[in-house]
């Protein structure tokens, strides 16, 4: 098992980790993908009480996005405006329980701002910890937000006859090192 | 002038409400086909909603101004008359657009096929509604 020191500790955060965006359509449930991570980013902790604080933000490249659908994918990337603002942000503020980190995962939630469209909006995600043998940390982020939130306009096409869903899910897993 | 006018826009309510429930049930029934239209070629933000409903009567002034002009070259049945003027559309407007959009636009080929024959059938029923109207 791995413990945390106390104090202050940097976690770097490797290439393999992404983001997943699930929506759906009236006609049709999509999955869109950023597979891999294009910057060297690091977050600090620093332990506070029970909880933590958190600092460091993480770029992803929206062009990076794959629907796994070519016309969905430049869907979603013109949806995001992605010419104007090619990245979206994860600042990440504290982890309300800085749990012992193990094999097996553990549930914490921890705030969050989130910056997708040049719009940032403070949220609550829920996270699954744990770490491998390997001493890499797992960092499982769950959140469902709304594109209306980040006042985007979800598409719809047809006059209004194929609609996508406002709500979208998603999940990012960070995996991270110890520096 | 006057009995284009009506017949159009007679002709154009008949057309919009068949189209668009036509064109409702299809995305209700047959999603798989419509998946495609998630697509940045396609307007996404509503602003041009208005224009894509219209579309029936700018589609019917048009063909009520041509029945009324060729009306004498169409003969038979008000069914056979309305298949003529749908195959004669078909030909002369809606082939050669087709084929423009396929060879210039990111489209698939079941797409446009699909618009073709969207567009003789409210091309066919436009026929038989002038004949009705504009004989």
């Amino acid at each position: 098992m791995l413990l945390l020191s106390p104090g202050k500790e940097q976690w770097v955060i490797t290439d393999t980790s992404n983001l997943i965006v699930n929506g759906s359509t009236n006609i049709n449930k999509f999955s869109c993908e950023i597979p891999s991570y294009d910057r060297l980013d690091t977050l600090t902790i620093t332990r506070n009480g029970k909880g933590a604080l958190l600092s460091g933000n993480v770029g992803l490249n929206v062009q990076s996005f794959d629907c796994h659908n070519s016309m969905m994918t430049r869907d979603l990337r013109k949806t995001l405006h992605q010419k104007e603002y090619p990245r979206l942000f994860i600042q990440f503020l504290s982890l309300n329980e800085l749990p012992g980190l193990t094999a097996k995962a553990q549930s914490v939630t921890g705030l969050v701002n989130i910056q997708l469209a040049g719009v940032t909006r403070r949220l609550e995600v829920s996270y699954q910890i744990s770490a491998d043998a390997d001493r890499t940390i797992h960092l499982l982020g769950f959140k469902t937000i709304k594109f209306t939130d980040f006042n985007l306009v979800p598409p719809s096409k047809l006059g209004g006859m194929i609609k996508t869903n406002d709500e979208l899910t998603v999940t990012f897993h960070l995996r991270i090192r110890t520096i | 002038m006057k009995k284009i006018l009506i017949s159009g826009l007679l002709t154009g309510c008949i057309l919009f409400i068949l189209s668009y429930s036509g064109l409702f049930l299809s995305v209700r029934f047959f999603p798989a086909l419509f998946a495609e239209y998630n697509n940045p070629l396609f307007n996404s933000d509503g602003n041009r909603d208005l224009l894509f409903y219209l579309h029936a009567f700018v589609f019917s002034m048009a063909l009520s101004w041509f029945w009324d002009r060729f009306k004498s070259l169409f003969h038979g049945s008000l069914l056979v008359r309305g298949l003529e003027l749908g195959l004669v559309y078909t030909l002369v407007a809606l082939l050669p657009v087709m084929w423009i959009s396929f060879s210039a636009l990111d489209v698939t080929l079941v797409m446009v096929f699909s618009w073709l024959i969207y567009g003789f059938i409210q091309a066919t029923i436009a026929g038989v509604v002038l004949a009705l109207l504009n004989p």
